[in-house]
């Protein structure tokens, strides 16, 4: 009975926590930045692989899906609050990919953005 | 005696207890706490705005510093009118001598690392640009 009650927390425990990883493995730029506040979760989450594939929840997703996304969320969480935009872009991946993302989420209406980065070990 | 006889019978029945689930279920958490622990680096973020190459800092009169990123044989360079940075240190430089007021915009060549525009943006928080902006190039 013990043994099929933890097995069960377990179970949830661990499906709820994988639940949250919406985030791709990504090679961020080694940056200081500014650290992430809790409480502002930015409202777009986009990562940007090295081959130039972009990926929002883990999904590649294509450019004009993304425009759509932006535009939808803009309609309903931009009002009366800035529309957050968090790129996660490869270091080693050519600006290109980044230009063609914030050329079209310019087009539909993103005014700021942010990259994520990594803190450099040591704090350097 | 009599008090001796019932501490024996309740040490016997603590003895009863199930170890083999016990160790089960020791082992089932230890497992599940090798498997969600994570030893990844917190994430920061760097904030900028973004605005097309014909302009877009229209509260202002001033014209920003434009940053280019340029790929080279030895690395990166990032130039800034006649100035040409091979370093963040002397990106840093270039940057602590301008005036601040009007602004910074990054701009990259198409197969400059993105990882280079971190480092420009990086570079001019640090050196106390508040308007900041990012100009993707046009296909």
């Amino acid at each position: 009975m013990i043994d099929v009650v933890f097995q069960l927390i377990i179970f949830f425990m661990l499906t709820s926590h994988l639940g949250d990883l919406r985030r791709t493995e990504i090679d961020l730029p080694r940056e200081e930045g500014t650290e992430q506040r809790e409480d502002r979760q930015a409202a777009m989450v986009i990562d940007i692989g090295f081959n130039g594939d972009y990926y929002v929840e883990s999904r590649v997703t294509a450019l004009s899906e993304i425009h759509r996304l932006a535009v939808s969320g803009l309609a309903t969480e931009g009002r009366g609050q800035v529309f957050d935009v968090l790129i996660r872009p490869d270091r080693n991946a050519p600006a290109v990919y980044l230009d063609r993302l914030l050329t079209s989420l310019t087009e539909a209406g993103v005014t700021r953005w942010k990259m994520g980065t990594y803190a450099p070990v040591g704090g350097g | 005696m009599m008090g001796a006889k019932r501490r024996r019978r309740r040490g016997s029945h603590l003895g009863a207890l199930p170890l083999t689930s016990m160790i089960d279920v020791v082992f089932l958490l230890l497992v599940y706490f090798l498997v969600t622990s994570s030893f990844k680096e917190p994430e920061r973020d760097l904030s900028s705005s973004v605005q097309g190459e014909g302009g877009g800092v229209s509260a202002s009169e001033l014209q920003p510093q434009i940053v280019d990123v340029v790929r080279t044989a030895d690395g990166v360079e990032y130039r800034i009118g006649s100035r040409v940075a091979r370093s963040r240190e002397e990106l840093r430089a270039v940057l602590a001598a301008l005036p601040r007021d009007a602004g910074v915009a990054i701009r990259a060549r198409r197969d400059a690392p993105i990882g280079a525009i971190a480092t420009a943006m990086q570079v001019a928080q640090d050196e106390g640009y508040v308007k900041r902006s990012y100009v993707p190039r046009d296909e």
